[in-house]
């Protein structure tokens, strides 16, 4: 576990994972409280890597549960290997006629094969799912259950009890307690509204897009070899285009992307030109490019009419 | 704290943020962990543990201000300005007064409470006591900036302010005869009383800020879902729209959802059977009832009249919505004559299409209004259009400048239309009275209501996706 809300911040940066005191705080609350975290924020801030950099930092196990529409127990929980039940059966036909074999009546037969059926409903012939092997996970582990938002609210419910209590009952086998609770992160895009019931029982964590200097610190982490010049460039342009009214903002990862090409381009500083060309890493829609191109035409025109308007008299005379 | 912290959930409950009470003992736990040292750290774990919805954050921030900087900086404030008035500098100042505790216990002099919290510049108690005496103050009673007065008097009162004022006259004397005489003590004494009533002042303005907030907000909103659509401000149109935009998403949610349900499909055994005769019998291919998708057809004519200017924009802003939730909507907008708008509304932007229906780009719309004639255009040209899918929605107050009517339109429409659907601006008790033709209308549509603001437009919506 952490030591204290420092320890987060330095712990994550050593996984190349820059985060603010906020996020710390929330983080070190949980893990302290044993308390499941749910992440909610734009696409692409790093909710999801928040998860895997907390298991990594911690040295865990992650568990990941991607959710979807039509999600259900048996995807999440457990499922009962019905074709290996039914192949053992065969292969041991001759084992359980030994066993029925010389019963006196069909009553007796079939008490004795009952009396042998927790042989193939066991740990044997059971599936584990993403909840289930959290909770019976032997070393801890952090249970990533990812865009919770997409599943059913009747998913939602089930979940409910599962990170209540973090046992689970097998009719057939009986229930399963979690040796060391697990630290959950639920992360959502906001595509519904969590139930009050959910949230109650998570800490809360929103996280949006970074300041600047923060953005400007992970391109030159993630993005080796980056130019300073155009790193400060690509983050100037993509604050200015998440300020316009957009289908969808560019990502952290967009920009980090953006970087990248930039780089592999071997371009040191961006011009009009380029913008215009690979404006499509950032964006994804027409009309977004089409609204961001404008804006940037508008930018750049004033940033030029900044540099032709000559520079004050008493600068001169220092320079001279 | 743990008091403070019960009163702060309090606060954003009566400020419409959801705090259960597992939350508040959250609250408890994760200050007890993080400490109190960092007004940054405390506000993130206050934050993770109470507010658990996006559009609660501002009102958290704004109320975390208001609540925590208060009194203990004031009361910080004021005891080091009066150092500074002394001349000393904090720690000079702090020697000083355990001097000064030091010579008032040889002198064998028994402070009150009050007393002593404010001669040893202890703000937390001072704290505490001011807090207790606005509690029996009433102080959360206050209403309006006038009252600050005299609810500064009554927290005075409960604190015994007259009392003090007694017992440190006296105590000058005190240390007058007992020879320890200085003569910053009778500036500090005097000084301290002063600050005392400062204090006091304080509290009972935040307070006051803090029911100004909470009384503030709660009416606004209420305002403004209740006020007509005639009479807006900018500022109040920008959040109607933002309202009608959360409204259009909500009732996506909602027919998505149904949707879904339906695409499921219940068993259909008697499929099954035939299908399966190819396996003997044996179940094998299961077979499931696949409703057809019955998309809702949608027909919007609007009026744009003079008379409904102010209305229509935002009727046509609801039109401008559902016609992005349904697939198949066609909009109409009326005068004298009637123009489709449906192309329009798929390729602009909302506030340039509405622009544009609003300014004589399709149809003239600076004639006098005409519903007759209008609908009798809507006949000839687009009755065809209308099948027993469609649902037709007019929005207009049916004045008809003494213009023939036409009524029979409607007639005709409502045969072969699903429903018909009328939402007039005008308060009910004026249809029918002058050149409104409400009454002639009303008879051919399913549904009629009124629908000046946004609380009735909610509530129509919400009949409309039920159906």
């Amino acid at each position: 576990m952490f030591r204290s809300i420092d320890d987060v911040i330095e712990r994550f940066s050593a996984q190349q994972y820059i985060t603010n005191r906020n996020i710390a705080t929330v983080v070190y609350l949980a893990t302290e409280m044993k308390k499941p975290i749910l992440i909610e924020g734009p696409a692409g801030v790093g909710k999801t890597e928040l998860a895997k950099v907390l298991a990594a930092a911690l040295g865990h196990e992650l568990i990941r549960l991607q959710c979807y529409e039509g999600l259900d127990e048996a995807k999440a929980l457990y499922e009962w290997e019905y074709a290996k039940q039914l192949l053992y059966t065969q292969i041991l036909k001759d084992k359980i006629s030994e066993v029925v074999g010389n019963a006196p009546s069909l009553r007796e037969a079939v008490d004795r094969i009952a009396s042998e059926d927790d042989v193939f409903f066991s740990d044997r012939f059971i599936l584990p799912r993403p909840l289930l092997r959290a909770i019976s996970s032997e070393a801890p582990c952090v249970l990533l259950i990812d865009e919770i938002d997409k599943s059913d609210t009747e998913f939602e419910a089930f979940l409910l009890e599962v990170l209540s209590d973090f046992q689970v009952s097998v009719p057939e086998i009986g229930t399963l307690r979690a040796r060391h609770v697990p630290l959950v992160v639920l992360t959502s895009n906001n595509a519904r509204e969590m139930s009050d019931a959910l949230k109650r029982r998570c800490l809360h964590l929103f996280i949006d897009f970074p300041e600047r200097a923060q953005e400007l610190e992970i391109v030159r982490l993630k993005v080796p070899g980056v130019a300073e010049r155009l790193a400060n460039d690509v983050i100037a342009v993509v604050h200015r285009i998440r300020k316009l009214d957009l289908k969808k903002a560019p990502s952290i990862s967009e920009t980090l992307d953006w970087a990248k090409a930039l780089t592999i381009l071997n371009v040191n500083s961006l011009d009009e030109q380029l913008v215009a060309e690979t404006l499509s890493t950032i964006l994804k829609y027409e009309g977004d490019i089409r609204k961001a191109q404008q804006e940037l035409k508008d930018y750049v025109q004033l940033q030029r009419a900044k540099l032709k308007t000559p520079r004050p008299e008493g600068d001169k005379d220092v320079l001279h | 704290m743990d008091e403070k912290l019960v009163e702060f959930s309090n606060l954003l409950r009566r400020n419409g943020v959801r705090v259960s009470l597992a939350e508040s003992m959250d609250v408890v736990r994760a200050l007890d962990l993080v400490g109190l040292s960092e007004r940054a750290t405390v506000r993130a774990a206050l934050r993770t543990t109470l507010v658990k919805r996006g559009v609660d954050v501002p009102v958290y921030e704004e109320l975390f201000d208001l609540f925590f900087s208060g009194l203990a900086d004031a009361i910080q404030d004021l005891t080091s300005k009066t150092a500074q008035a002394l001349e000393m500098d904090d720690p000079d100042f702090q020697r000083w007064l355990e001097e000064l505790a030091r010579r008032l216990e040889e002198a064998g002099i028994e402070l009150s409470p009050l007393a002593r919290a404010l001669l040893s510049a202890d703000g937390g108690t001072l704290e505490r006591m001011m807090r207790e005496a606005a509690e029996r103050a009433s102080l959360e009673d206050i209403q309006q900036g006038f009252q600050e007065g005299r609810f500064a008097h009554g927290v005075a009162a409960e604190l015994g302010l007259a009392g003090l004022a007694q017992e440190l006259a006296r105590l000058q004397e005190q240390l007058a005869a007992a020879g320890a005489g200085d003569p910053r003590l009778e500036a500090f004494l005097n000084r301290r009383l002063q600050d005392l009533s400062e204090m006091i002042r304080a509290l009972v303005r935040a307070q006051l800020q803090r029911q100004d907030v909470t009384r503030g907000d709660q009416q606004r909103m209420q305002a403004l879902s209740e006020k007509s659509f005639y009479y807006l401000s900018e500022e109040e149109i920008r959040r109607m729209q933002e309202a009608v935009t959360k409204l259009a998403q909500r009732l996506r949610n909602v027919i998505s959802i149904r949707r879904r349900r339906a695409r499921r499909g219940k068993f259909d055994p008697n499929d099954t059977l035939r299908k399966n005769l190819q396996y003997g019998g044996v179940p094998f291919r299961i077979i499931f009832d696949r409703k057809r998708k019955d998309k809702p057809q949608v027909m919007v004519l609007c009026d744009v009249s003079d008379s409904v200017r102010n209305v229509s924009r935002f009727m046509l802003q609801f039109v401008y919505s559902l016609q992005d939730l349904y697939s198949k909507v066609r909009s109409f907008i009326f005068v004298a004559d009637v123009g489709e708008v449906t192309r329009l509304f798929e390729e602009l932007e909302i506030q340039e299409a509405i622009q544009a229906a609003l300014h004589g780009n399709i149809i003239n719309v600076y004639a006098h209004s005409d519903f007759g004639r209008a609908f009798k255009a809507f006949h000839r040209e687009y009755l065809a259009a209308i099948n027993k899918r469609t649902t037709v929605i007019l929005l207009g107050d049916g004045r008809n400048n003494y213009n023939l009517p036409h009524e029979w339109v409607l007639r005709d429409v409502q045969q072969r239309a699903k429903q018909v659907i009328w939402l007039n601006p005008e308060n009910r008790m004026t249809w029918g009275f002058g050149d409104s033709e409400m009454d002639r209308y009303a008879p051919y549509c399913t549904v009629v209501e009124e629908c000046r603001n946004l609380n009735q437009l909610y509530r129509v919506i919400d009949r409309l996706v039920a159906v």
